[in-house]
């Protein structure tokens, strides 16, 4: 038995999902989410579905929570210290995250070599500076850290002002940027290291009052995992260090409630129709795309990796209003629909109105209609109407432009540009609340097979219990220079003038394999995915000196199991 | 987060799976640390700054500008094709309003391709700024363009190119020709009849350093692109006379690469040469986009940048104030062309320019011999003709009718290839009609 629960803006939905040759829902059900008190609604949800369960048979619950997004979006964050090298290039100061934010003299340069020795007067007086504000918790980030990360190490020894690698007395918790990926982008990796921190305490109360509820409710054997934005999840104590992974997960749990409902083969398009938002995803060949770089938390581009999600402001929820000739909705939310007991006309209502679904008191749903639209000189069934189309049509305006910018990213290898794939969607899926009452107009529009799932109003926490764990990481080997370097694991190890492309993807495929091992998470060897590999002869003069080897290996993202009809 | 004062579009096509030969300066790695410093400085996240794809340039759009001789995919990659399709596309980019600017860094080069192609020069093949400069013009009207070369070597193959037209101001600064390859850009170039003082040669001496070229760009580059008034400012913009480069042997910085290009405001750049693929490249073209977009970029400097140590000398300096004197008199007030009996350099026979060329291709190790010509007319810019024999090859024409062809020399353009058909002994004839977009091969 598998629990999912998806922590949502309004609602947290939870599922029990009984794997058997074919999975199944055993239960499920809606709270409303108390942002003031997430452990609450989470534990409230969790009772209930426990109460129409065998809860032994419970062996993993698979969590997706707003807690970290709404730290950051309600400002409940904690300072940080950032300390930075950067060397020559575009001024950090430019990305300054907080007010503890301190660049020190130092540079690695392209290949991993240093350049110039980390200045010890500057990092001792920016430690210093930091502790006299009482920070407790640090970022370490230095450009070109993934190909060698010397300084970031030498920052955390400062910091921590310790022999011991695990034990730290003058602060909580480090941050090296290395570790949060492998990816090329010291802007990004400066703000994925300080949310990390500024989050990690609020994050890590979270998980440990997770597990002491879990723990008093008889379900201490269960093994917890914390959905990730990109589709995937982790192990709860890794997400520990990890805590700004857990952010914008919730698109991440719909889109893998999608994939768990039906069977994608083809070039799709997954629309989420929430209550105050469209959740726009698009699929090639039956895979997610996910966003090239990382989201952006606030105004930041992060390293955060996520399934690419466009949201516009378009839902059941969404307000009416009429500009001169036109009839609009969106993008704002002006409390619940009429039919639920508001006050200003919403699509909901004029899906009403058109009789496309029931949903409520469907005679407030015509009368507030008809009122709103004879104050504007119009009928109500020409409001209602234009409502409607004009919503399904943003829809689709906006799904064609997420496709265009997908279809003009850039390629770099003449193979990639004459065999570039391009992406036409052959396919519709629906899901939400106003799902259903939406299909015959978005089909209109998009003239394609649209479906709508079942069990599509929990779509996104059958996602959640579903989605397995995925990890990736990227090596990185410099066999001039003898040595191979895995970022997020912090692992360095000496190679031969020989060492080759081969040898990288084998050695890729099994570091990720012990550590997703270390994780208690068994992989089978398909599931390693090779998603990048090159390598570049460095030439000296004339000769050959080396080669400069990047490979990236991943567990695809995905569901465990599916309900659709290919199982 | 950082926004752009210009909103710039990048093309980046380091052509990850093409080379010369594998130990060859143009080789796969070349772009490879530039796209690292690229992505490590988050450039791409400067809001106003945003990477597009290249386009493949079609045969056509080769055609329009090249005699390729046997045909266009003889002699022309993929890899070509897409470097010139990736110009084209900062080109459309900046014609259609998308971006103010753009910049084409891309891989191969071009600026050493001439008029007629047989094969590949100085490792340029097709000239991929002649090609999207002549893009520009069919799709979007005929401009009036300036195009700044800023390589190191002698862009021997844009001046061919535009030797004879005079709306394309071609300005090349570069070490100077009796020190580096091609061997020529001297003074003394200056167009051909009809286009006296539209190509303009900077030879700077070896050594030059960030106060000489700055110097010849304010004092001599400046004042006649003021004077010119492009429609479009095109910077061929080579990487090569940086102080680390191991084929050359000048002293220019990226700080003075990036200040160099704040001065010129090119709307269109595009790569050209520059071999220093780990020292110069990332932090040259980091420079050069940061200028672009109109970012500060005052923090870009080499790791083993050192100001002195590559400082050009006093006589330097006093050798390039004199260029800066002389040259610009050239451009303002170019001397008659006279017809002297030195057929290299061209006589004038009857109504036609006449000019015997030889040619060698360095990369591809073949001799070609030229004869070109061009109608001395009032109306027009002149039929151009050329009759070109590779080596012991077969003799080829090329006949190009202007964008501003009088009816006469239209019908004479007609009328010659005509002839040729019937009486000449050419195993290729190409046509290149610019007046009627027209682009027609015979005995291909």
């Amino acid at each position: 038995m598998l629990l999912g629960i998806d922590v949502g803006g309004t609602h947290t939905d939870a599922v029990a999902i009984d794997i058997g040759d074919a999975p199944a829902v055993a239960a499920s059900c809606k709270v409303p989410t108390r942002h003031h008190d997430l452990l609450s609604s989470v534990t409230e949800a969790l009772t209930t579905i426990l109460g129409q369960v065998d809860k032994s048979a419970v062996t993993q619950l698979n969590l997706s929570t707003t807690l970290s997004t709404n730290a950051i979006v309600q400002n409940k964050t904690e300072d940080v210290g950032v300390i930075v090298s950067a060397g020559p290039g575009i001024d950090p100061h430019n990305f300054m995250p907080c007010k503890d934010f301190h660049v020190i003299d130092g540079s690695i340069d392209h290949r991993g070599n240093e350049v110039r020795a980390l200045s010890t007067r500057q990092l001792a007086e920016a430690v210093d500076a930091c502790r006299g504000n009482g920070v407790r918790v640090f970022a370490a980030v230095s450009k070109f850290s993934t190909r060698n990360p010397r300084h970031e190490n030498l920052i955390r020894r400062t910091v921590c002002n310790c022999k011991s690698v695990d034990v730290c007395e003058h602060a909580d918790f480090v941050t090296l940027g290395h570790q949060l990926g492998g990816a090329l982008n010291f802007p990004r990796r400066v703000a994925t290291a300080y949310f990390n921190c500024a989050v990690w305490r609020l994050y890590n109360e979270f998980a440990t009052a997770v597990e002491e509820a879990l723990d008093e409710m008889g379900l201490g054997h269960v093994k917890v995992n914390i959905l990730k934005a990109d589709g995937g999840t982790m192990p709860l104590p890794q997400s520990r260090t990890l805590p700004v992974q857990s952010i914008f997960s919730g698109p991440a749990a719909s889109v893998m409630g999608i994939i768990a409902l039906t069977d994608i083969f083809h070039d799709s398009v997954i629309l989420d129709i929430g209550g105050t938002t469209t959740d726009i995803a698009v699929f090639a060949d039956g895979a997610p795309l996910i966003e090239r770089e990382g989201i952006d938390i606030g105004s930041h581009p992060t390293l955060v990796s996520a399934l690419k999600v466009h949201s516009i402001g378009i839902g059941g929820d969404s307000a009416i209003s009429v500009v001169g000739p036109e009839v609009r909705v969106g993008p704002n939310r002006l409390g619940p629909s009429v039919c639920l007991g508001g006050e200003r006309v919403t699509l909901t209502d004029a899906l009403n109105y058109v009789g496309a679904c029931k949903v409520g008191d469907v005679a407030a749903s015509r009368k507030a209609v008809d009122a709103y639209a004879a104050a504007r000189t119009l009928t109500g069934e020409k409001l209602a109407q234009g409502a409607v189309a004009y919503a399904a049509q943003a829809i689709q305006d906006a799904t064609r432009a997420l496709v265009e910018e997908i279809n003009s990213k850039p390629v770099y290898t003449i193979h990639e540009l004459l065999e570039g794939k391009k992406i036409v969607p052959k396919k519709v899926y629906l899901m939400g609340g106003p799902a259903e009452a939406m299909r015959e107009e978005l089909f209109q529009r998009f003239q394609l097979s649209t479906e709508v799932p079942a069990n599509f109003d929990v779509a996104n926490a059958i996602g959640a219990a579903l989605t397995r764990t995925t990890w990736e990481l990227e090596l990185f080997a410099d066999t001039q220079r003898h040595v191979l370097f895995i970022p997020t694991l912090s692992y360095r190890e000496n190679v031969p003038s020989g060492y080759d492309l081969d040898d990288a993807k084998r050695d890729a495929v099994n570091q990720l394999t012990m550590q997703l091992d270390s994780m208690g998470v068994f992989l089978k060897a398909e599931d390693a995915q090779i998603t990048h590999a090159s390598s570049f002869n460095m030439v000296e003069g004339y000769d050959r000196v080396g080669r400069n080897i990047r490979v990236k290996c991943q567990v695809r993202p995905g569901v465990i199991k599916t309900f659709g009809e290919g199982r | 987060m950082l926004k752009s004062k210009n909103t710039l579009g990048i093309i980046f096509f380091p052509a990850f799976d093409w080379a010369i030969s594998p130990t060859h300066p143009e080789r796969q790695e070349r772009l490879l640390y530039t796209q690292d410093q690229l992505r490590e400085e988050g450039l791409f996240d400067i809001e106003g700054i945003s990477e597009y794809k290249p386009d493949v340039a079609s045969v056509e759009d080769v055609e329009r500008v090249h005699f390729c001789f046997p045909d266009v995919p003889s002699v022309a990659t993929r890899s070509h094709l897409i470097s010139a399709g990736g110009a084209m596309k900062a080109g459309d980019l900046v014609m259609e309003g998308k971006t103010d600017r753009a910049f084409a860094m891309v891989r191969p080069p071009g600026h050493h391709a001439m008029k007629v192609v047989h094969g590949s020069r100085g490792f340029c093949t097709i000239n991929i700024e002649a090609i999207m400069i002549e893009h520009i013009r069919e799709q979007y009207g005929h401009k009036r363009i300036a195009i700044v070369d800023t390589d190191c070597h002698h862009g021997d193959g844009t001046q061919d190119i535009y030797w004879h037209d005079p709306d394309t101001l071609f300005i090349s600064l570069h070490q100077d020709g009796r020190t580096l390859y091609p061997g020529t850009g001297f003074p003394r170039d200056l167009g051909g009849p009809n286009a006296m003082g539209r190509t303009l040669n900077i030879p700077l001496p070896p050594n030059t350093s960030d106060e000489g070229f700055l110097m010849a760009v304010e004092r001599i580059v400046l004042p006649i692109l003021a004077d010119f008034k492009p429609d479009l400012v095109i910077n061929s913009a080579g990487q090569d006379n940086h102080f680390s480069d191991p084929i050359t042997n000048m002293n220019f910085s990226a700080g003075g690469y990036a200040a160099m290009n704040d001065m010129l405001k090119p709307d269109i750049a595009v790569l050209e040469g520059g071999y220093s693929i780990q020292g110069a490249l990332p932090y040259v073209n980091l420079g050069i986009c940061l200028a672009m977009a109109g970012v500060d970029y005052s923090h870009v400097r080499e790791p083993n940048y050192n100001a002195e140590r590559i400082r050009q000398d006093a006589r330097t300096t006093e050798y390039i104030t004199e260029l800066c004197k002389q040259l610009p008199a050239l451009y303002f007030d170019p001397p008659e062309f006279v017809s002297r009996d030195d057929s290299r350099q061209g006589i004038i026979s009857g109504d036609k320019f006449v000019r015997h060329k030889q040619i060698y291709y360095d990369t591809d190790g073949i001799n070609e011999v030229q004869q070109e010509s061009v109608t001395l007319c009032k109306q027009c810019r002149g039929l151009y003709k050329v009759e070109t024999r590779a080596d012991s090859g077969p003799l080829c024409l090329g006949v190009e009718i202007p964008v501003d062809a009088c009816p006469e020399c239209r019908a004479k353009g007609y009328q010659t290839v005509e002839d040729a058909q019937i009486k000449g002994t050419y195993r290729y004839i190409q046509l290149i009609n610019r007046l009627d977009k027209e682009y027609v091969r015979y005995g291909f």
